[in-house]
């Protein structure tokens, strides 16, 4: 294997060619690693504050029905299927609330807070009171922060809570803080005062499930649909712009890694040609030797392809770098549609591999045309060049 | 049949970017396994092109080479590579070594590239090397070498596969009287002792002179073949040596 001793040497003699072969690499591979990390955290958050904080199926009522009836027994059984982690009979509805002279329209949400926080996490979105008080003080009310600011009220304040001609008059308990726009128009209630209001006996108007891995929800909901008579809806029916965001998310991903990959790609393989270029008369000289075509293509090949484990690792910490200082940098995005207030890197180990393997396929691919060119020479003519 | 080692019938070789230049037209020729052969005449005469065709690094317009008795002028280039690598060493008319490497590694290259381990390799590069009389700058690179030491240190590159033939443009140009007898010494006493066959095109008529024959070619032609008989050359046809010196001895 002369090739291997004549490409080691070539590295070592032309370190400025090396180098830049290297860090373009590395560059690429890093930024790749970067965006990876950055949107698998961002997915991860979006999920987490999305999808996590919703029921990941919703059971509504039978067609032509505007309530469930029996709903401790739905509940009941869907709790006992596998896979499901949760599951919470709720009474949802629109009304109005008035503190003083101030009236905003809301969306109420009459549930046992148990069940509500497995379904929900809502407890990791409380930022005052204590959520379980719900279970305990029937005319208790937890308000979305932007919506307490509206009507200018306080924990412990009285507000007035109205469906149609009903009207309750509930105790603020809490907020909750979901950095969506449900912060403006959410109020959490008892079950109890829910079905009050809308005053149809002890039924429910939805049963919310958890799922232990939200992917599974379009299936699952599939099987309670073929089960009972219930109309079921997967989170990707009713969050229709997360599941599409979330899909061409990925989609978005590739075609940016395929340009980065494309221009990197154009740049190592330039750097290659040049080095082909200054070498063309060693080139003939190892044909005369009696070098064969396959083994000047090896030659140029393994040249590049000894320096993707460097760029690859380069290319790990060099991605790690710019995620980090990304991280710290304290970007506000504002409480946005998705819920992701600030950018949070998702390092996973597999990204390593990754970078590896980018690496190794950019080098090949950057060195299958120049090698090619190099084992294509004609050796009189590459012997008489300067 | 079997001793004739290069055969050549009407070789021609054309280049042809816009302006036809006929480089070597029709040459026919035999050269025998073990004979030492100079080739003379005057610049551009086609020289450099036999020799890049006898050495299998150009291939002909026309005509046939044969080395060896087969026919290689339409071998495939991984073929001619092989050939080269096992049965001809080349020695250019400018050295042309690789810079990076040392004196000692350059004359190991045609053994790593013929496969032999790099021990063999290492072993045999410096027994050429002390041949050439350069035993001391094993480690110098090229540009740490004069323009003759390196061109003996090409000379070392292709003797150390042992090919059958070794072809030289000007090998001996960059060297001083001395060294060029000593390195013609050496060439001649591989070719008694092994039977090397050389073929080395040279401006310097005292080197052409203790060859065993003498061709000389003008404008792609070989226009006279002197032979070596006794301590002077016969020729059966008219001979011009012009130029290259009419002083040889003829009988
Ligand atoms: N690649 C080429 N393209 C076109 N013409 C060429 C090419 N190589 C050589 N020639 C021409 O072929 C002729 C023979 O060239 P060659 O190099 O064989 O001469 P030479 O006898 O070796 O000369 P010198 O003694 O100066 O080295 C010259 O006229 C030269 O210009
Ligand atoms: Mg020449």
């Amino acid at each position: 294997m002369f090739e291997v001793d004549i490409a080691k040497r070539h590295i070592a003699s032309n370190k400025k060619g090396t180098a830049f072969t290297v860090l373009t690499v590395a560059i690429a591979v890093g930024v790749i690693i970067m965006s990876l990390s950055i949107s698998s955290g961002s997915l991860r958050q979006i999920v987490q504050n999305t999808v996590e904080k919703n029921p990941h199926i919703l059971v509504m009522p039978k067609e032509g029905e505007d309530y469930i009836y029996l709903y401790r027994n739905l509940n009941q059984s869907l709790s006992q299927y596998p896979g499901v982690m949760a599951s919470s009979p709720r009474m949802v509805g629109q009304g109005a609330a008035r503190y003083r002279d101030q009236v905003e329209g809301i969306e109420f949400i009459g549930a046992d807070p148990v069940s509500e926080d497995r379904l929900m996490q809502i407890s990791e979105s409380v930022v005052a009171g204590d959520f379980s008080e719900l279970k305990f003080k029937r005319k208790a009310a937890f308000l979305g922060v932007t919506l307490a600011e509206n009507l200018g009220v306080r924990p412990g304040n009285d507000i007035y809570l109205s469906l149609r001609n009903k009207t309750v008059k509930l105790k603020v308990a809490g907020l909750i803080e979901k950095g969506t726009v449900k912060d403006r128009t959410l109020v959490y209630i008892t079950l109890d005062v829910a079905q009050d209001l809308a005053g149809q006996g002890d039924v429910v108007s939805e049963v919310g499930v958890k799922l232990k891995d939200y992917r599974d929800a379009p299936d699952m909901a599939e099987e309670i649909r073929a089960l009972t008579a219930y109309r079921v809806e997967s989170w990707q029916d009713f969050n229709r712009e997360i599941a599409r965001f979330l899909g061409t998310q990925s989609r978005i991903n590739i075609l940016f890694y395929g340009l980065i990959f494309l221009v990197s790609g154009f740049v190592v393989a330039n750097t290659t040609i040049m080095i082909v270029r200054r070498r063309t008369k060693e080139i003939g000289m190892l044909m005369a030797m009696g070098a064969t075509r396959y083994s000047i293509l090896k030659i140029f090949l393994l040249e590049n392809l000894m320096l993707s484990p460097a760029a690859g690792l380069l290319g790990i910490a060099v991605g790690v770098a710019f995620g980090k200082a990304i991280e710290s940098y304290p970007l506000d995005m504002g409480s946005g549609e998705m819920g992701i207030t600030r950018i949070v890197l998702d390092l996973r180990p597999e990204f390593a591999i990754y970078a590896l393997f980018f690496a190794l396929l950019l080098n090949i691919l950057a060195g299958i045309y120049p090698a090619y060119l190099a084992s294509g020479l004609d050796p009189v003519e590459a012997i008489g060049s300067e | 049949m079997s001793d004739d080692i290069i055969v050549l019938k009407e070789l021609s070789k054309i280049y042809g970017n816009g302006v036809e230049v006929i480089a070597l037209n029709k040459v026919s020729l035999t050269i025998k396994a073990g004979e030492f052969v100079s080739i003379v005449g005057p610049s551009g005469s086609g020289k450099s092109t036999l020799l890049n065709l006898i050495g299998l690094l150009d291939t002909p317009t026309n005509g046939q080479i044969l080395l060896k008795g087969i026919d290689v002028s339409r071998a495939s280039p991984d073929e001619r590579a092989r050939l080269r690598n096992r049965e001809l060493g080349f020695v250019f008319q400018y050295h042309h070594l690789i810079p990076e490497f040392s004196a000692l590694e350059n004359v190991m290259i045609p053994m790593l590239i013929a496969g032999k381990s790099k021990s063999e390799a290492r072993e045999r590069a410096s027994e050429y090397l002390k041949a050439v009389g350069l035993e001391d700058r094993l480690k110098s690179r090229p540009n740490q070498l004069s323009g003759g030491q390196n061109q003996r240190v090409a000379v070392a590159r292709a003797l150390v596969n042992h090919p059958s033939i070794v072809i030289g443009d000007e090998l001996t140009g960059n060297l001083d009287t001395k060294t060029s007898d000593m390195i013609y010494e050496l060439l001649r006493d591989l070719n008694r002792k092994i039977n090397q066959t050389f073929i080395l095109v040279t401006h310097d008529m005292t080197l052409a002179e203790k060859t065993d024959r003498i061709l000389r070619i003008v404008d792609g032609k070989l226009v006279c073949e002197l032979l070596r008989q006794d301590d002077g050359f016969r020729t059966t046809e008219l001979c011009d040596l012009g130029e290259d010196g009419g002083k040889i001895n003829l009988k």
